[in-house]
């Protein structure tokens, strides 16, 4: 079967449009993620994700919209907790990543369900998405650009310093939550698109490639969207080419992208210094 | 003349441990006062308690007459506090010297809105004031400490507050460029008709300047006598 006959398929033609929404969208996420070291967070998620599909399966509910439902709850509460209760959010990710993993293995064992069907939440596959799941991914990305739209120079101050953020009069904290609600929800989406395991490489990899070339926080989200749609879409022809899963080979990709962009800062951007 | 800080009796924990133990201090609107005193000998808190980041468990603190206690719109509050922090920024975060200025005037420009031109030029002339419109397109964390705390001390100005807090703004700088911010930062209070707050390890740098010197030691101030 030739690529351009494959574009015929509906699963590769939802995988394509996935692409262009979270390609975008979910990478200006990534940038979040590293300005404010929220790395914790992604695993805490992945686990909420997991109680949340096990309850789902207890009780006979889609375990997909229940990870959801959970990360979207947990993404709402996990930043005014960690600020009422003066601990950081990645101890409190901790906190909440081995609480919610124990509960959900006591639930998995005594109720009997298959340990292999609570886990398929968190293995995605971008090959396999329905529409609801691309209407979720489109409403998802488009409130992402808003939010970066909107707030950009509030969104800016915080992601340089929150206390300068706080000192020249933003409301610093309802930002603070604003940002890691997204998170939290991106998170949950990009699971079912391209996988827990794989999360990192669709939000993380295309922001980190952005920061090392860029001189703006403009540029940076810029290049991390340019960055996440390219490495969608030469992963996704790849792993038809080359049969090999898409996941995989869209991590790879970018994965190149951020060796390239190294290169291309030491050789022709160089470090100037100031003198 | 009217009070622009008073502070009564304030106590301030931090991780179970007291850092300001029954402090006063008193800074009249258009004054410089300094408050000197060893490293952690809670300087810098009582700068985060002035502006409402940190409260107090007991005391009071008024702040251009409003009992922080009570006041609940830090935020407008804050529009007219100018706070120069004294870390410098380490992480990689892209953004030139002009915009790190800039976000002096975010708070009063309000939400959803964009900088308008008037904001540009007030962040330039900030920046002229400091001395380091050259740098206006580096990137802030390829700047030395002391250029990064002429980064920091233009966007207090480009704030336009009426009270500047000021966290050790010469610690990074070498002696002969702390004598010139000192006298920039001085002549600027003057000419802007500021009410200035400054915290300092060196009682040597801030005599000169002050109205009053306070000296902070095991939590608690006492006004250094023969200022002024």
């Amino acid at each position: 079967m030739s690529w351009t006959q494959t574009l015929t398929y509906p699963f590769m033609q939802h995988a394509i449009i996935a692409i262009l929404f979270a390609g975008v969208a979910f990478p200006m996420i990534g940038v979040f993620v590293i300005s404010l070291n929220l790395i914790p967070l992604r695993f805490a998620m992945m686990h909420i994700a997991l109680l949340g599909g096990a309850i789902g399966l207890f009780f006979k509910v889609d375990p997909l919209f229940m990870g959801l439902l959970f990360c979207t709850l947990s993404s709402l509460a996990l930043g005014p907790i960690s600020e009422r209760m003066k601990l950081g959010l990645g101890t409190l990710s901790g906190y909440f990543m081995t609480l919610t993993l124990a509960l959900a293995f006591i639930l998995i064992y005594k109720a009997n369900i298959h340990v292999l069907q609570a886990f398929n939440i968190l293995w995605g596959n971008i090959l396999s998405l329905t529409k609801g799941d691309l209407i979720l991914v489109g409403i998802i990305s488009f409130f992402i650009l808003c939010i970066i739209f909107l707030f950009f120079k509030e969104i800016q101050a915080i992601l340089y310093d929150r206390e300068v953020a706080l000192a020249v009069g933003i409301p610093e904290k309802w930002f603070y939550y604003l940002i890691v609600f997204v998170l939290g929800l991106s998170v949950a989406v990009s699971m079912r698109v391209i996988g827990a395991l794989l999360v990192d490489g669709f939000v993380l990899l295309p922001a980190m490639a952005a920061i090392i070339i860029s001189r703006s926080l403009k540029q940076t989200f810029f290049f991390s969207a340019l960055f996440g749609l390219i490495s969608g879409m030469i992963g996704l022809y790849l792993s038809f080419l080359l049969d090999i899963p898409t996941s995989s080979a869209i991590i790879l990709v970018a994965s190149l992208i951020i060796a390239l962009c190294g290169l291309l800062k030491r050789n022709l951007l160089g470090y100037a210094k100031i003198s | 003349m009217e009070y622009c800080i008073r502070i009564s009796d304030i106590h301030v924990q931090l991780s179970g441990h007291y850092v300001l133990r029954g402090m006063n201090l008193e800074v009249q609107s258009g004054e410089f006062v300094s408050i000197v005193g060893e490293n952690g000998a809670g300087k810098t808190t009582l700068l985060k308690v002035v502006c409402g980041i940190l409260k107090p468990s007991k005391g009071q603190v008024h702040v251009f007459g409003y009992d922080l206690s009570q006041f609940k719109n830090l935020t407008l509050l804050r529009k007219q506090i100018g706070v120069v922090p004294q870390r410098s920024i380490s992480h990689r975060f892209p953004i030139c010297v002009e915009e790190a200025v800039l976000m002096g005037r975010y708070g009063k420009i309000g939400l959803m809105r964009r900088p308008k031109r008037v904001d540009w030029e007030k962040a330039h002339e900030a920046l002229k004031l400091m001395g380091i419109t050259q740098y206006s397109r580096s990137l802030v964390y390829q700047l030395s400490g002391g250029e990064q705390q002429k980064v920091a001390l233009a966007r207090g100005l480009a704030q336009e507050p009426s009270l500047l807090l000021l966290d050790e703004p010469t610690t990074y700088l070498d002696n002969e460029s702390r004598s010139e911010i000192m006298e920039t930062i001085y002549s600027i209070h003057q000419e802007k008709k500021l009410t200035t707050l400054l915290v300092s390890h060196d009682t040597h740098w801030v005599t000169r300047f002050s109205d009053k010197i306070y000296q902070l030691k095991d939590g608690e101030s006492s006004l250094v006598e023969g200022i002024g």
